[in-house]
């Protein structure tokens, strides 16, 4: 096999497990609320910087990554409290939460950048260093491909495990389709909604960890492009559905590096999104979403 | 008991119910009549939780839940089964009822329910794993039933449960209702279009036009055609 077009592969599944866990994030809040966190990629980018700021400052690396979730997922609950719950309340189909996550975004964006400066900082070895790799089919493969995959397959595989399995998986479902229902039989929707945006900022935490990780240094602006691209992700592989965030990261992934390889990395994002359009045109549920179940 | 005390529901500006007051006793089946947009959904979502309640009381057994949110009144042995074959149509039939049955308190085992479930319709048994929206009509008012019994509930709101289904499928269904509520000593809160209906198998009937209370009283008196004999003339 062409080595470049082997390790363009590789890149490829490995960014697109990210954009999965991005899409997955994203799909948790669009179930339980409809709505999507678009501060997420600020998360992303903080996870990763207060990960780098805490093991600057002497502690072990997996506390300085524990440390960094917690927060995140505190931040989570402060989204779904003042970013998300009175743009509801508003009633309507108010879009209010699409302004107020984004400020939130960006606010904590601001944030980072007056405590952190806005340079690029070195992103620490947590799992593995550049120089690992092991040997697929005579390949040199580096190791953090691997593991960055793993983690994302397994953690996707749990939430859809969970999703269909356990009675609060399918309240989630409940809640998801029908809010008013899953009232009135006593299943904690308020609950639901909070766990939803706390999980989902600790997956946007992880992909953080993991995108800086595979780059290698992390600034304050990282993460919006990421996001982007998790949502064109979601979409593709349809809004809702964990396999369909996995489908659709890896398809991103793989035609964004392919494309740069062969083509032009200038034109990388530009194809994502022109996928984005022709998918929404042809199959506007996604590769794997499913059309509503009905009988007349 | 369940006791409602002048209440007021509002949506925005838009006033569904205008001060009502009414009682429905243990064991027997409270009919609420009256014709479309008279507030009888308003009423029974307003007591399960569900709909903006703009002023009054709601008593379950003397205790005031006016401020309670759904859920905990769901914990409190309230069911609610709402009009326009609400269920989650993605999931199974099976799933349905374990949902409606796992949170909050619940009196039987789920083994035990799911099994009541099958032996009163055992079509439900047999379409155990269907998703809930390929199942009939009858079947999914059956559904809805049992989610809305299935934790053994001590107060049961039923918004029209005969709309939109075959005259033998609604004997089926009032004849669950008659006797579910005569074995359960359940507090049944029945709305309904069809009167005669509703007036056979209840014991005490309010009559609701544009969001106020016209008349009550017995159901036998009012089958007979009201006090003053006008019930169905002026009033559905």
């Amino acid at each position: 096999m062409d080595d470049f077009f082997f390790s363009l592969v590789l890149a490829g599944i490995s960014v697109g497990s990210v954009y999965a866990l991005i899409a997955l994030g994203l799909n948790l809040t669009f179930w339980t609320t409809r709505t999507l966190n678009f501060g997420q990629g600020s998360l992303m980018m903080l996870c990763a910087v207060l990960t780098v700021f805490l093991s600057s400052q002497g502690l072990a690396m997996m506390l300085a990554v524990i440390g960094s979730l917690l927060v995140v997922a505190a931040l989570g609950m402060f989204v779904e409290r003042f970013a998300i719950r009175p743009a509801l309340a508003a009633g309507g189909g108010s879009m209010g939460w699409v302004v107020s996550t984004l400020g939130f975004g960006i606010v904590l964006q601001g944030v980072a950048a007056k405590y952190f400066g806005s340079q690029a900082m070195a992103f620490p070895e947590v799992l593995f260093t550049a120089q690992d790799y092991v040997t697929v089919f005579g390949q040199h493969v580096s190791l953090q491909y691997l593991v960055v995959l793993a983690l994302s397959v397994s953690l996707i595989l749990l939430l859809e495990l969970f999703v269909r399995k356990t009675v609060w998986g399918q309240a989630v479902h409940a809640v998801s389709h029908d809010p008013e229902l899953a009232l009135v039989q006593g299943i904690p929707v308020r609950l639901i909604v909070l766990g939803s945006f706390i999980a989902s900022s600790l997956l946007a935490g992880v992909a953080g960890i993991l995108s800086a990780q595979i780059g290698g240094t992390v600034d304050p602006a990282f993460g919006f492009d990421l996001v982007l691209l998790g949502f064109v992700a979601g979409v593709l592989g349809g809004m809702g559905t964990s396999l369909g965030a996995l489908a659709g990261g890896l398809a991103v992934g793989l035609i964004s590096k392919l494309v740069g390889g062969y083509i032009s990395t200038a034109a990388e994002h530009a194809i994502a999104f022109a996928l984005l359009m022709a998918m929404l045109a042809l199959r506007p549920q996604g590769l794997l979403g499913r059309p509503e179940v009905s009988k007349a | 008991m369940l006791e409602v005390q002048d209440l007021r529901v509002a949506y925005g500006a838009v006033q569904a119910l205008q001060g009502v007051t009414l009682g429905a006793t243990a064991g027997r089946i409270t009919a609420v009549l009256g014709a479309n947009g008279a507030g009888k959904s308003s009423l029974l979502r307003a007591i399960s939780g569900i709909a903006p309640v703009a002023g009054g009381r709601i008593l379950l057994d003397g205790r005031d839940i006016t401020a309670l949110p759904a859920p905990a009144r769901a914990r409190l042995g309230l069911a609610h089964a709402m009009e326009g074959r609400r269920l989650f149509r993605q999931l199974s039939v099976e799933e349905n009822l374990r949902l409606a049955w796992n949170f909050g308190s619940r009196n039987v085992p789920l083994d035990q329910a799911m099994a009541e479930v099958q032996q009163r319709f055992p079509i439900l048994g047999e379409r155990a794993r269907t998703p809930a929206g390929l199942l009939s009509g009858g079947q999914q008012q059956m559904l809805i039933l049992s989610c809305a019994t299935i934790r053994g509930p001590r107060y049961l709101l039923l918004d029209e449960p005969s709309l939109g289904l075959a005259p033998i499928i609604v004997r089926q269904i009032y004849a669950f209702i008659t006797d579910y509520t005569r074995h359960s000593r359940t507090t049944v809160v029945i709305a309904e279009q069809m009167a005669t209906l509703a007036l056979k198998v209840s014991d005490r009937a309010y009559v609701l036009r544009r969001g106020r209370l016209v008349l009550e009283g017995s159901s036998a008196d009012l089958l007979a055609g009201g006090p003053e004999g006008t019930l169905v003339a002026n009033y559905l």
